[in-house]
């Protein structure tokens, strides 16, 4: 993989209300599989939404380096965004159009051909990431983030959507992943920042942070770092960190030291969680 | 250009099917068509013909389009911020300024089915029921005709497109589809009714009445109003004009119209440095 970073943040910090959700975050986006993990409130999803430019930070900036092309990012909320009354394919093509592409390939990619003309409202919860997925990677973008394209699905479908996000991964494109399946980072991740309370406790390459932490894998080194009691090894936290977020990179490690943050109770860690706000 | 033209095409595309597909919009409009046909029922001017038909209208005009108008642009950029859409429409290769044109230019086209089409229906029916002959297109001072009621309706739609500008403005700026509604509402009161009692108050502090014409046109209703006085009601009755100057009047509509789209845009552009900005004092004032 080459050494140009497709992103970096730089000090990146983010408030809500005051209070510090994002803190001093800085990494490198590389090409690849980054997954950001860490227990909810803890920045993921400001991370990225900081990262894809959905938010602006309160303070550090943010380069592009390289990421090219005429839609350079790619970006899935943690909800799933799409308006109710239009099939799949309609929803697709609204985007397609402005970059392009293919609709029907872009279904095809992610295994939805045969649900094309069903509406939106009336597809599963994976099968709505799966075409939130079809839609981050419309365009071909160097920098894909996906907030927890596994969160609510089954088994299969968690593997589909990571295989799915996995796949864009090469020499040139980033994929940057929130996700507490664990199971799936194991298999799929290049990559792992660990955010706690905002801040980054560990990133970078996962086979190095498991040597470094003597972790046999993903969920000893969360617990190692964090000193949680582990992530689940999959699934559903829909309601949980909306305004969590998460970093990967390649450079920051150590453990943060802020402890003026709200705890949102979910982990034993106080993590921060600003409640009712949203960001747009 | 021709990306410019994608965007745009695109998100009209995509907007103009949500109206579509929105039966409460379908329903506004038989409303309408109702109230107007009622209306004109009970004033009996349709009866008589175009310019009588428009005295009746004009006074409820101005409330009710408006009101059509803000209810099809009150959420017509709220819908895409506030479900997280818009920060995926974002990442495509689409301008603040391309979307918010895509978004108003389908809800202007929505408007002039909503509004337009209940407004020519009242038309044709002037046309074919009224008792003295509405056949004849003339322009000369004192003689009825479908040519003004086209004016008029021309006016209406002016005034329409102006608010749903200024509706898709408090779109951008609300937070909820609560504070939407709210402030919509806030923007129908001072749009409908301060013109007027501003007027009204100027002219109780001592201006004079000779600067009723300028400063009538400067609000939407007021330059409506006038416009419809000067160019409809005025040619067939009155020997006389000065009601309100055109290029004032019409000027002013077209103003609140793009004042309305820049505030969308500028609002959708600059939030977030602005709602950044807004983090960063609070921090300041914690720390």
């Amino acid at each position: 993989m080459p050494d140009e970073p497709v992103a970096s943040l730089s000090e990146a910090a983010r408030t809500y209300g005051g209070v510090r959700v994002l803190d001093a975050v800085s990494l490198d986006v590389r090409p690849g599989v980054t997954v950001v993990i860490g227990p909810n409130g803890s920045g993921k999803s400001t991370l990225l939404r900081v990262l894809v430019g959905a938010t602006e930070p309160t303070a550090g900036e943010v380069r592009y380096p390289g990421a090219t092309g005429p839609k350079p990012i790619g970006y899935l909320p943690q909800r799933v965004p799409f308006r109710d009354g239009y099939t799949a394919r309609e929803t697709l093509a609204f985007y397609a159009r402005l970059v392009g592409d293919d609709p029907d390939a872009a279904l095809e990619r992610v295994g939805l051909a045969d649900a094309a003309g069903r509406r939106v409202e009336a597809l599963s919860g994976g099968m709505r990431r799966l075409l939130g997925i079809a839609q981050a990677v419309l365009g071909d973008p160097s920098l894909v983030a996906l907030d927890e394209p596994a969160s609510g699905l089954d088994p299969g479908m968690r593997e589909r959507a990571f295989r799915a996000a996995a796949r864009r991964a090469d020499g040139d494109t980033a994929v940057v992943v929130s996700s507490h399946a664990l199971d799936l980072v194991d298999a799929h991740a290049d990559r792992v920042v660990i955010l706690r309370r905002g801040r980054i406790a560990a990133a970078g390459p996962l086979d190095r942070l498991l040597d470094e932490r003597d972790a046999a894998d993903v969920g000893e080194l969360y617990r190692v770092v964090t000193g949680s009691s582990g992530a689940r090894a999959d699934h559903t936290d829909d309601a949980g960190d909306a305004e969590a977020g998460d970093a990967t990179g390649g450079s920051d490690e150590g453990s943060e030291s802020d402890g003026s943050d709200e705890s949102d109770g979910d982990d034993a860690e106080p993590d921060v969680h600003v409640t009712g706000v949203s960001d747009r | 250009m021709s990306g410019w033209f994608t965007g745009v095409a695109s998100v009209f595309r995509r907007e103009i099917a949500t109206v579509v597909r929105t039966p409460g919009y379908g329903v506004l409009t038989v409303g309408l068509l109702v109230v107007l046909g009622a209306l004109l029922a009970a004033g009996g001017g349709g009866a008589t013909g175009f310019v009588p038909a428009v005295v009746d209208l004009l006074l409820p005009t101005e409330a009710l389009v408006p009101v059509v108008a803000v209810v099809l642009g009150y959420r017509a950029l709220l819908t895409d911020a506030a479900s997280g859409e818009l920060a995926v429409i974002r990442t495509y290769p689409v301008r603040v300024g391309e979307y918010v044109a895509g978004v108003l230019l389908a809800r202007t086209v929505a408007l002039v089915a909503a509004v337009g089409v209940p407004y020519a229906v009242v038309g044709v029916v002037v046309w074919l029921t009224a008792a003295p002959d509405t056949g004849i297109f003339a322009t000369h001072t004192g003689v009825d005709s479908p040519l003004l009621y086209l004016r008029f309706l021309a006016f209406v739609l002016l005034l329409g497109a102006a608010y749903v500008s200024l509706a898709a403005a408090v779109s951008a700026l609300a937070a909820s589809r609560r504070s939407a509604i709210a402030l919509g509402a806030l923007a129908l009161a001072a749009g409908v009714l301060g013109g007027d009692l501003v007027l009204l108050r100027s002219l109780a502090g001592g201006a004079s009445p000779a600067t009723v014409p300028a400063s009538l046109a400067l609000a939407p209703n007021g330059a409506f109003r006038g416009l419809v006085f000067e160019h409809v009601i005025g040619v067939a009755f009155a020997p006389e004009s000065g009601f309100v100057s055109t290029g004032r009047a019409v000027g002013s509509l077209v103003g609140w119209t793009l004042l309305g789209a820049v505030v969308a845009s500028a609002t959708l552009a600059y939030g977030r440095r602005v709602d950044a900005a807004v983090e960063r004092v609070r921090r300041g004032i914690r720390d």
